[in-house]
């Protein structure tokens, strides 16, 4: 095993207060290396709570890595995280009931039926009867399954796979939400009505961190942040980004612009 | 700790569901067993009898008839066919009509009549060697026997007194399986088989679809905690492994005959032990392999054909070379195939046993140690 880095030992032992207490997420300087090669370069952001925080980057660039350390499945070489105020590397159980997460695999159980999927979620998140008949019909209106939970999750077609996703993400009512990739493989009507869903997340104030390569998805977003090859490269609104391009210029021409400008001065 | 029940509890709901809603998986756990059983008990016996056998009798004599009559007789030949040379015998072996062969040439009854020694052929079919080595010894024992007779009766003829004559004659007995069935040898060690089978391919493939499907990261995610996904994982199977063992138990005992001498409380705690093994090597194997298909292949090579050949089930260990021996010592089949058929057909008991108890516990501790190292590393 390498040895450790110190920063890593102090986060191990949760000495360290997180710089913005209110933040949803707080990272500084976070490493994550696979022997020689770096996924996540030292990495500073800040997420407020309540926003939709767009987390670009093309594939491989360390945005699931980053998700990763966020969500305390892989523990990071250097650094630290805070969400929702707690150091994940030391306290990940009290991180991890608070918070979703959603990868684009969707992570449904494709033997079961709607209904004992959402009621596998619902009793490892420890939910009272009460308010899992309450979550569980709220869901099946906003995944547009209702009258259908019996029905084995493999039938479904994928728009609502996602949405059944996205809603046992959410069944135990999490305070911040991490969606990888969500909609990659899903068709434009499915995404716009996906994206319509994230949007009544946010406004019961959920804050969402989504990390996308759709340029017109990262246009919803409150602030956005472009990593490539495991460093951020531009933080801000989208108006902000494109204000600093130039007149006219879309986020599209930003990213491509700054990747090429990034790829130039190492 | 009751929320940590319930978590567990949910994933226990969760793999039956999958479990029932997988036919194929069903009839690994519950019929394959049965099948098994029946197949081992039944279909496949070592008991060769009625070798199929061609006569040639080419003199044709009372002598010849009479020597000739002893085959069909018995009930370790059967006589499927007579022929005049010794092409038709050939011919009978390459179309597999026959195992056996008896040539009786001319002059047979001659030779006997003047006292000489009688001569005759044997032809065995020694393509397959168990069934050869089988009629090798039935034909030698029925030709010893035959010419015994035809010595008595030729000293008889010539006036001297037979019943004043010497000779030796061996008691055998055969202990713990008197009538040497093979049921009996192979039922208790077929119980390893199945429980190896169930286990370790069960909770390996079962976690790593977890894995390919994206629901492991997900739990990895959620409040459920790591040990709490395996030991719900694993109890179902460990509940089924004990299912079949007591449904095997039941079945040698009052369909088979199989003498269950021994104490059931040995049997269990050896099973439970060899059960961990198994388990142990799941684990292991879902650690490491990158996909269901590796999965699936490692178990066969890790449980299955070790279980299966490497264990005394079938091959005796005693019989197979100096170095698949060592190999076998390092799978845990062998040590409870001892403990089955300890148990099973000599009454043994922990006096008796403990070499192998101990064994099966090195083994399982060591292969759950291997998971939990092979896990945590995964996750860094």
């Amino acid at each position: 095993m390498a040895r450790r880095h110190p920063a890593e030992s102090r986060g191990r032992h949760g000495r360290a207060e997180s710089p913005v207490p209110d933040a949803a997420v707080c990272v500084r300087g976070l490493v994550k290396t696979f022997g020689d090669f770096t996924a996540v370069g030292g990495i500073d952001v800040d997420v407020p709570r309540g926003q939709v925080f767009g987390f670009l980057g093309p594939n491989g660039s360390g945005k699931t890595t980053t998700i990763r350390m966020l969500t305390g499945s892989v523990a990071p070489t250097a650094g630290h995280a805070w969400v929702l105020g707690e150091e994940v590397t030391a306290h990940p159980e009290r991180v991890r009931s608070r918070i979703g997460y959603m990868s684009q695999k969707f992570s449904l159980f494709e033997d079961l039926t709607v209904a004992e999927n959402l009621r596998f979620y619902a009793s490892i998140h420890g939910l009272e009867r009460e308010v899992f008949e309450q979550r569980r019909a709220w869901i099946l209106r906003m995944a547009g399954l209702e009258g259908r939970e019996d029905e084995l999750t493999r039938n479904l077609s994928v728009g609502w796979r996602q949405r059944l996703a996205l809603g046992t993400a959410t069944i135990h009512s999490p305070e911040l939400l991490f969606l990888d990739e969500p909609t990659s493989g899903v068709d434009p009507v499915a995404r716009r009505r996906f994206w319509d869903l994230l949007y009544e997340l946010a406004e019961q104030g959920i804050t969402l961190f989504v990390t996308t390569h759709y340029m017109d998805e990262a246009t919803h977003c409150n602030r956005l942040a472009f990593i490539n090859a495991g460093t951020l490269i531009a933080l801000g609104t989208p108006t902000e980004l494109r204000d600093s391009f130039g007149p006219g210029a879309t986020l599209e021409d930003v990213f491509v612009g700054l990747e090429e400008q990034s790829r130039r001065e190492p | 700790m009751s929320g940590s029940l319930d978590r567990i509890g949910a994933v226990v709901v969760k793999e039956f569901r999958h479990l029932f809603r997988d036919p194929r998986a069903i009839g690994i756990v519950l019929l394959m067993p049965v099948f098994q059983l029946l197949v081992f008990a039944y279909a496949i016996s070592f008991d060769v009898t009625h070798l199929p056998t061609i006569l040639v009798d080419n003199d044709h004599t009372p002598a010849s008839r009479e020597y000739l009559r002893q085959y069909s007789g018995s009930t370790l030949f059967e006589v499927v066919g007579y022929s005049d040379t010794q092409a038709g015998v050939i011919d009978a072996f390459q179309a597999n009509r026959a195992q056996v062969g008896v040539i009786v040439p001319a002059g047979f009854g001659r030779q006997l009549a003047s006292g000489a020694e009688g001569e005759v052929a044997v032809l065995i079919d020694g393509s397959e060697p168990t069934s050869a080595k089988v009629a090798q010894a039935y034909t030698t024992g029925l030709n010893l026997a035959a010419g015994q007779e035809v010595a008595l009766a030729w000293a008889d003829r010539q006036g001297a007194s037979v019943s004043g004559l010497g000779g030796l004659e061996p008691r055998l007995r055969t202990w713990y399986n008197p009538e040497r069935r093979s049921a009996i040898f192979l039922i208790p060690g077929l119980m390893v088989v199945i429980i190896a089978i169930v286990t370790v391919q069960q909770t390996a493939v079962s976690l790593v679809r977890e894995r390919d499907l994206g629901t492991a990261e997900q739990l990895a995610v959620s409040p459920l905690r790591r040990i709490e996904l395996m030991l719900g994982k694993l109890l179902p199977w460990t509940g089924l492994a004990f299912v079949d063992v007591a449904a095997i138990v039941v079945l040698a005992v009052w369909l088979f005959g199989v003498p269950l001498r021994g104490d059931l409380a040995v049997l269990g705690a050896g099973a439970a032990l060899f059960v961990f093994c198994c388990l142990g090597m799941g684990l292991v194997i879902s650690a490491v392999a990158p996909s269901m298909e590796v999965a699936n292949i490692a178990s066969l090579l890790l449980a299955f054909l070790p279980t299966f050949l490497l264990s005394g089930f079938v091959f005796p260990l005693d019989q197979i070379p100096a170095v698949l021996q060592w190999i076998s010592a390092l799978f845990p089949a062998r040590y409870m195939v001892a403990i089955s058929r300890g148990v099973f057909l000599k009454g043994s008991g922990w006096d008796e046993l403990w070499p192998q108890f101990a064994a099966l516990a090195a083994y399982a501790a060591l292969a759950l140690a291997a998971a939990s190292v092979l896990y945590s590393r995964r996750s860094r």
